[in-house]
This record gives C-alpha cells, structure tokens and sequence, in this order.
C-alpha cells in the first residue's frame, strides 16, 4: 500500500514540474441559498484568476457554517487538504487555534503589499475574535449585528415614537399587539437557539454575558434582570408570545408581512425585509434599560487560512482573501446581502454611497454597531453555548426562575471551562 | 486431489468479499472507537491533544452527566413512540390497501411518496407546517379546536413528539410495503374462514393474520429499530435537540461531542454504548426470530 | 350490501389517509410556484395571488441539479449491484455449507447492521483518502459494498430451499455458480426485491457522509447538494426557494414510480418476502 502511494506521489510530482500546475486555491463558502452572493463570489473568482492566470480558484459552496466546519475538521483530521480558505464562525476562533484547523496570519500580512494598512482597515468592532494569543488568525468576512427592526409606518399611525428604553419597548410592544397576537405581536425575538438576540439584552441591561475566553457573567444581576425583562416582555406587557416560540427563519416573515409590529435579527436579514415589507423599515440599535443606552451585538463568519497548504498556496489564497476584501467589493458585498460593510475603506467607495442612497436604513444599521458587544465567544464554544441556550430556554418557559436557571448555567459553564483555565 | 481442497476453501472465498469490507468499514473503526474510549482525548485543549489513558473516565463522566442522561432518556422514548406506532399504523394501512379497490395504485402512491423522499427536505417541509400562526399544522389542529401550545419544536413537551411525527410520515408507507407482502402472501381462505366465523376484527388479527406474518414483522421491526437509532437528519433540521435538551438523541449527540465539542474520547464512549444497545437488540430479535422459525 | 358498505367505507378512508399524507408534498408543490415576493404570512398559505416559475429558476440557477442526479444515480446503482453480488456470494456459502467457523464469521458481519456509519465518520474517512477516492462518487459508495443486511435477508431465504433439491443438483454434477444461478438465486427474487428496496431508499436518503467525504459539484449527491438549499443561516428561510429544490428532487422520482409502480408492486408482492 505503502509503495503505491510512493509511486502515485512520484507520479504525481513529475506531472506538476511538467507542466508547472498552476497554484490551487479553494475557498469554503457556507451559501445559505442566496442567489446573489454565488453569482458574485463566482464573478470574482473569475477576475481573480484572469490578474493572476497563475492561481486557480475553486469556490466549495457548503450548506451552512456547521458543513464547513465539519468538511476543514474531517479533511484535516482525515489527513487530507482542507479548502485553503474557509468561511466559519468568527466565534470559534478558539477551537479552530487550539485544534490547530487554521493558520496564523502575521507573516503573510508582513509580506503582502500594504498588508498591514489593510488589516488595520477593519473595523474595531469586528476584530475582536480574530486576534488570539497576539496573534492574527481570521480577517472578517461577512459581519452582521442584531438590530431592532420596526414597522415604521405602523408605530406614526399609532402615535408610537421608535421606543428608546426597554420601558418603552414594552408598552409599544403593549399597544401593537392586536387581540392577544392572534392578529398582531408587538415584537418577536427569536428564542430558539436565543444566546445571539439575548444578548443585546444583557448587554443594554449593563452586562455582556462574558468577559473574556474563560470567564462568563451568566447569572450576574444584570444578565437575570434581562431574562426577567424578556418574560416581562409576555407577563407584564402581554406584547409577546410566552416562552419559546418565535422562530428564528419565520419571524422575518411575520414581520414583512405585518403580523408582529418589532423584532430583534440580524442585519444580514435586511435586504431579505425590504425586498418583501410593503411598509417604511425602520432599524436601530436594541434599546438599553436605561435612557440612552443602546446595545447589539456581533454575529457572523470571518475568512480563515486553513492549516497545512504550502508556502505558495497560503500566499495565493491571501492574495485572493484580499482581492475579495477590496473596498469596493465590500461595498457591492454588502448592498447585495445587508451584512454590514467590515471596514472603513467601503464607506468611501460610490458603492456604498450608492447604496445608503437606496437603502437608507443601511446607515442605522451602521450606527447601531458602535454599542455593539461581542457575540459570546469562548474555549469550548459550542459546549458553553448550548447549555447556556439550555437554561435561557428553561428560565424563558418557566421552568426555572430567572435566577435559579443562570447560576445552574454559570456553574454548568465553570465546569465546562476549568480544563481551560 | 486438488478438487476437495478446493470445495473446503470455497465457502472462505465465497465469504470473502463481503467480510473484507466490514472489516475496513466497521470492524476496524469499531476497534479504534473502542480504544479510544478508554483515552481522553480533547483536540481544542492543548494538553489532551495527545490520548492519555483515562480507564473508564470517559463512561463515568457521561453517567455522572444530568445532559447525558437526558438524552439516554429521550432517545428510549423516541423509539418508544415511533417503532409500535408507525408499524401499527403501517399493519393498518397494509389492511386498507391489500384488497383491489378502484384507484389503489394512487392511494399506494400516497401512502408511500414520502419515502423517497430525503429525510432533510421531508423535516423542511414539515418545518414549515409547524410554523406558529401560519403554519398548516397548527391551522389543522385549531380547526380540531385545539387551543395549545403554538409552536411544536419549541416546546419542551412537544418537541420530542414533532420528531417523532416527521419520523412517522416519512416511514409508515415503507413499513407498510412490507406487511402487504406479508398479507398478499396469505392463504386467502383463512382469513375468509375467520371473517366468516364472526371472529372480532382484532381477535381475528391477533390469533391468525399476525402469527402468519411474524417473518415480515421481525423484519419491519428490526428496520424500525435500528432506523430510529441511526437517523437524525430531522433533528439536525427541525430542533437542534432543543429546547433545553429536550429532544436531543443519541446519535445527535455523538455528533455534538465529537465534532462540535471535539472531544474524541467521550465521542468514542458514545460510539461503544450506542453500538451496545444496537446489539443487544438485534441478537434478541434475531435469535427470537431463528428460534421461532424451526 | 353490506360487502358494499365496507367498500366505501375503506375508500373514504383511505381518501382521507391519503390527503393527510399527501398534504405536506401537495403545498411543497404549491409553494415552489409561489411568487417570492408574497410573505406566507400574509394569508392563504397555498397560493399567492399569481403563480411564478423565479423559484424554480433561482434553485436551477444555484445548483447544477442534472449533475447530482447522475452522481446519486451512479452512487446507489452501484452500491446496489455490489452489494447483491457480494451478499448472495456470502449468504449462499453461509446457506448451503457448514465450515469451521462460519458461526463467527456470520456473526462478524452481522455487527455491521448495528454500527451506525455516522458513528464512523472519521475512521472511514482516513480510508477513503488513504485509498484516493476522497470527492469521488467511489469513495462514497465503497464502504457499502459489504452489506450484512443483504447477506442475512438471503441466507434466511435460502435456507429455505429444499435440501433435496441441492442434494439432487449436486448430484447431477452441478457446479457451485450453476447451484447458485439456477437453484437458489431464483427462489430468492422477493428477497432481493426487499432488499433492494431497502438499500436504495437508505443511500439515496444519506447525507451525513457524501457530505463529509465530497466537496465538489463533480462528486456530491442530491442530498447534499440539496442541504445547500435547507440551511438557512442568519437569513429567514426562503420556503418558496426551498420547495422549489425540494420539487427538483422528488417529481422525477415520482414520474419514474408512476411508470414502474405496476409491475414493481405486483411482481414484488406477488411472491412477498419468505
């Protein structure tokens, strides 16, 4: 067997110096099924590799973060080569380091013309997951925040300024439900995997639900308080359906259509909105407990370097990684998706101007990302965020008291982050 | 002299095959999982990188886990509900659709359509139906004047049972398939002679139709079961074991430990008991079955 | 009369089983040709207003469909045609003859029906690539090529023929491959149909594994490439999109049942399984 692979390897080296293969790069795109960021991705590629004939793209389009996750980690493990490139969670950059999936960054920045200017382009709140250990690991890729979307028309028909305080929120919530919800909601706020549209209420209430990669604050005052206020939100204002209810893929679709008047999703959803909304959309940030203060957070995949490639192949696929990062593509990006743009280069571009002129809500999308915290990011992520979900859901449903349920998720996640300490 | 030889090597040869790829495919990998159990090996932290030897650690830390134990839990009721109810029903439908009957092919049809197709788009459709407000299955039930809970997957009492549903719907047609080979088989006179007799349709059921299709129902049964444990195409889809764990099965699960967790040594721990289950299971059926045939 | 009764009694029964059943298909169908404009929420679920071919066009456009037909094609009806081979070989030999050991060796390959293979994702995927069939429609086929399942289904039927009768054609000088042929692959056409039946609507339902194990358009299955269109992310779910992809899948099938249900039930019923 052994001598097989020696003769196939043999073969196979003699083929490239031969005819000199062009460098292969690949990239790993989870496509959730939207026709204008393939047609786009696809587009670049082709100019890429007409600049460079030398380089050959291949773009790998996966169902969903999880797939491309799992297609890097078996290819690697498999021993295999993963996609060069791969867009993941931002989130699991620490995974991703310490099970040695992807690679550092630093030295192809130091090479690559104006590398380092480039990097430092990006906007602050987005870098937050790529550094680990001093070290550069990601670049952001397609960004979103969770913003408060509401029907704008709606709220000056019934005399109801865009709320400011969660007091606010509440009795607008209140007085936009139409018999019990049966025809109107006052707001949804999708709990069905609820960290992510939890968080900007942790965060308005005056703490974000983590510190840093092995501290959570899950049952800290202000986290309970933000529970309690979501049920208040059923409770105490009768504006939302009780417990576990809204989903996050429908919810979108009952606002458009007018059968809830708020909800809290993603920026990404934008253009999705608009294009069905037959009303005036209006976004900001998620109002805070107090007045004046704003909360969202951040959400979506950075570009990673996946681990094992040659010196060649890491050099292209970061050429290419900064080719699709280039102001003005990040600016169509965007005006294609609704994500918002990662660096401030884009906000030049006639792009982007182009596109706040048509989708003026863009820009409070923007500014809502100035109290934007980070999305709840730490060594064995997705252990700590599925038994987070676990008690949110059962504090949400009744199961639980507010505080019962958070000290058992704040013990629960000790334990599941000692071996990290 | 070499004819003898050659008939004692046959049956070898004959076996070959087929023992050759279990042996790559499972046998071997079965192997390394159950080695792996016994080390601790956790790929995102740095010092378990490299497999130390943990006894039995990695058993004891899912026994001593309330999660764990959920999911245990969660998946006997699982197959609990589905295995009698979808061959129930699919014996049922067998009945209803054995005899010729004007446009049988399509009620055939529709009975078995869902089985082709894929298990993923099947839990997309129906997310749909379970949609709160809109969705069809809720219209359905409000119609029946149900006044419940709105939204089936997230639900922590009623999200194990919409798995169950969407596992049922995809399923029944192909369990039925079976039993009507069973009963199209069947000496027509016997069951001409019971109806005759006045014998209770359950009576009649129980003492002569089932005894005489025992082969196909072990059959069904054992596909039944060992689906129920091997398919979460739905889960992934529909709840993501949620809320709060409350339909998390075991092979999900696995999924999470292993590949989301990275934890190898408990994902191989998962491997060993599911696989441990699966096999007492079969060996019971399957010498009950042989046991039965002589 | 009351034969009579009976009789409409069933069929209105099985026409209410069968709307219930066809439901969830019926409005898929419905929703593909939805324009994508109109939000479900807004009212009638079923229709809206117009009907419109952009979902189909959009999914057409997103996936090159013809070409996961043909992986999906080529991947089952090879793993079938394999899998009947090497199964009648073994249970054939398990079936007719006794030989030190064979009660282990039955036993060991019985263990593969009880080894979930997403169980072994890792494992097999090391082989695969070890073996350079990694995004192959091979690499996904090859580990099923040894199938306990069949090789138990058979063995059971062919126990089931006579033993005179295999006395007498061993008698009369018949090789092993002609006592086979003739003898006992004949007596086992409901078995293999079963087993057929059930191999097919497993791999062609399977998704964890052409997921993991392909990464190419060249290589990928329809399910998954049909994942692409289930996943939604951050974004909303795109019903009308979904169905669409959902109804390019399933409507060939169907037309090709349509076609063969005929002489697939009756000849698959008219022996039923022994």
């Amino acid at each position: 067997m052994k001598k097989l692979a020696l003769l196939g390897s043999a073969l196979l080296l003699s083929l490239t110096t031969a005819f000199a293969a062009p460098v292969e790069v690949s990239l790993a795109y989870p496509v959730a099924v939207d026709a204008p960021i393939t047609a786009l991705l696809k587009g670049w590629a082709q100019d890429f590799m007409a600049k460079n004939p030398d380089v050959k793209v291949t773009l790998v389009f996966a169902g969903g973060y999880p797939d491309v996750k799992t297609a890097v980690q078996t290819a690697l493990q498999g021993g295999a080569k993963a996609p060069t490139l791969a867009v993941m969670l931002a989130t699991d950059v620490y995974d991703l380091v310490n099970a040695k999936y992807v690679d550092n960054l630093d030295d192809l920045v130091a090479k690559a013309p104006g590398g380092a200017a480039f990097v430092k382009d990006f906007l602050p709140a987005y870098m937050g997951n790529s550094t680990y250990k001093g070290k550069l690991w990601s670049l952001p890729f397609q960004r979103s925040a969770v913003v408060l979307y509401y029907n704008a028309d709606l709220l000056a028909e019934s005399k109801i300024a865009p709320p400011k305080t969660w007091d606010e929120l509440g009795k607008a919530a209140q007085a936009l439900t139409v018999d019990g919800g049966k025809t109107r909601w006052g707001i949804e706020i999708p709990t069905e995997n609820p960290y992510w549209t939890f968080q900007p209420l942790a965060i308005g209430g005056g703490k974000n639900v983590f510190t840093d990669d092995v501290t959570v604050n899950f049952n800290a005052p202000e986290v309970v308080d933000a529970v309690q206020f979501y049920n208040d939100l059923s409770k105490k204002y009768q504006g939302t359906p009780a417990g576990v209810q809204v989903a996050w893929g429908s919810s979108t679709q009952n606002f458009a259509a007018g059968k809830t008047a708020m909800i809290v999703h993603t920026t990404g959803s934008l253009a999705g909105i608009l294009k069905t909304a037959k009303f005036k959309v209006g976004v900001s940030a998620v109002p805070g407990k107090k007045a004046g203060s704003w909360a969202s957070v951040t959400g979506g995949g950075n570009l990673y370097l996946t681990a094992g490639h040659s010196a060649e192949e890491r050099q292209a696929a970061f050429a290419f990684a900064q080719f699709l990062l280039d102001p003005s593509r990040v600016a169509t990006f965007s005006a294609a998706t609704g994500y918002i743009p990662n660096r401030t280069a884009a906000t030049a571009t006639p792009e982007y101007k182009a596109w706040l002129e048509k989708v003026p809500q863009a820009a409070d999308a923007v500014k809502a990302l100035a109290s934007a915290g980070p999305e709840l990011a730490t060594q064995n992520v997705n252990g700590v965020r599925s038994l987070f979900n676990k008690y949110l859901q059962s504090a949400f449903n009744g199961a639980q008291s507010p505080k019962d349920a958070l000290d058992a998720a704040q013990r629960d996640a000790d334990k599941a982050l000692a071996d990290f300490k | 002299m070499g004819a003898p030889r050659k008939t004692k090597l046959l049956p070898y040869l004959l076996v070959a095959p087929t023992l050759l790829f279990v042996l790559v495919f499972t046998l071997l990998p079965l192997g390394e999982a159950l080695v792996g159990s016994l080390f601790k090996q956790r790929l995102n932290i740095p010092k378990f990188q490299d497999p130390v030897f943990f006894g039995l650690g990695n058993f004891a830390d899912l026994f001593g886990d309330p999660d764990f134990l959920q999911v245990l839990a969660n998946t006997g009721l699982y197959v609990v509900l589905f295995v009698p109810l979808s061959l129930a029903a699919a014996l049922g439908l067998a009945l209803l659709v054995e005899e010729k009957l004007r446009g049988i092919a399509w009620f055939r049809l529709a009975l078995f359509h869902p089985t082709v197709l894929p298990l993923v788009s099947a839990a997309t459709v129906w997310m749909f139906f379970f949609t709160p407000e809109y969705g069809l299955w809720n219209q359905a039930l409000h119609l029946l004047g149900y006044s419940g809970p709105q939204n089936w997957t997230g639900n922590p009492a009623l999200a194990l049972g919409s798995l169950v549903l969407v596992a049922f719907w995809k399923n029944v047609g192909f369990f039925m398939l079976f039993f009507l080979a069973g009963l199209q088989n069947l000496d027509r006179s016997a069951l001409e002679a019971a109806r005759l007799d006045g014998a209770g349709g359950f009576r009649m059921l129980r003492t002569i139709v089932l005894p005489l299709i025992r082969r196909q129902t072990v059959f069904v049964t054992s596909i039944a079961f060992i689906g129920a444990f091997q398919t979460v195409d739905h889960v992934f889809v529909l709840t993501q074991g949620g809320p709060s764990g409350s339909s998390s099965l075991l092979l999900f699960h696995l999924w999470q430990v292993r590949f989301e967790r990275l934890n190898v040594g408990q994902g191989d721990a998962v491997t060993v008991l599911l696989v441990a289950v699966l096999l007492a299971f079969t060996v019971t059926n399957f010498f009950w079955g042989e046991h039965r045939e002589k | 009369m009351k034969s009579r009764l009976a009789t409409a009694l069933r069929f209105s029964a099985l026409l209410v089983l069968s709307v219930l059943m066809a439901l969830p298909l019926v409005w898929a169908f419905l929703a593909a040709l939805r324009p994508p404009e109109v939000p479900f929420a807004a009212g009638n679920v079923f229709f809206g207003g117009y009907l419109s071919f952009e979902n189909y066009q959009k999914a057409l456009s997103l996936a090159p469909f013809a070409q996961y037909y043909w992986n999906t094609f080529c991947q089952v009806g090879a793993i079938l045609v394999v899998q009947i081979g090497t199964a009648s070989l073994a249970a054939f030999a398990f079936a007719r003859y006794r030989f030190p050991g064979d009660k282990v060796l039955f036993t060991i390959i019985l263990l593969q029906m009880m080894i979930p293979s997403a169980a072994l994702l890792v494992p097999n995927f090391s082989t695969i690539r070890f073996l350079g069939l990694y995004d192959t429609v091979a690499g996904i086929a090859l580990p099923f090529f040894g199938s306990a399942f069949g090789t138990f289904l058979l063995r059971q039927t062919f126990l089931a023929v006579p033993r005179d009768l295999v006395d007498a054609a061993a008698m009369d000088g018949c090789r092993w491959d002609q006592e086979l042929r003739h003898l006992f692959l004949p007596s086992a056409q409901a078995s293999v149909a079963a087993f057929a039946l059930s191999s097919l609507s497993w791999h062609w339902n399977d998704f964890l594994w052409p997921l993991v194990i392909t990464q190419s358009e060249t290589a990928r299955p329809l399910t998954a490439g049909l994942v692409r269109f289930t996943q939604m992310g951050e974004i909303g779910a795109q019903w009308g999109l979904l169905s669409a992809a959902t109804m390019i899948v399933t409507l060939p099938l169907f037309v090709v049942f349509l076609i063969f249900q005929k002489p697939f039930v009756r000849g698959y019923l008219s022996s039923g399984i022994k």
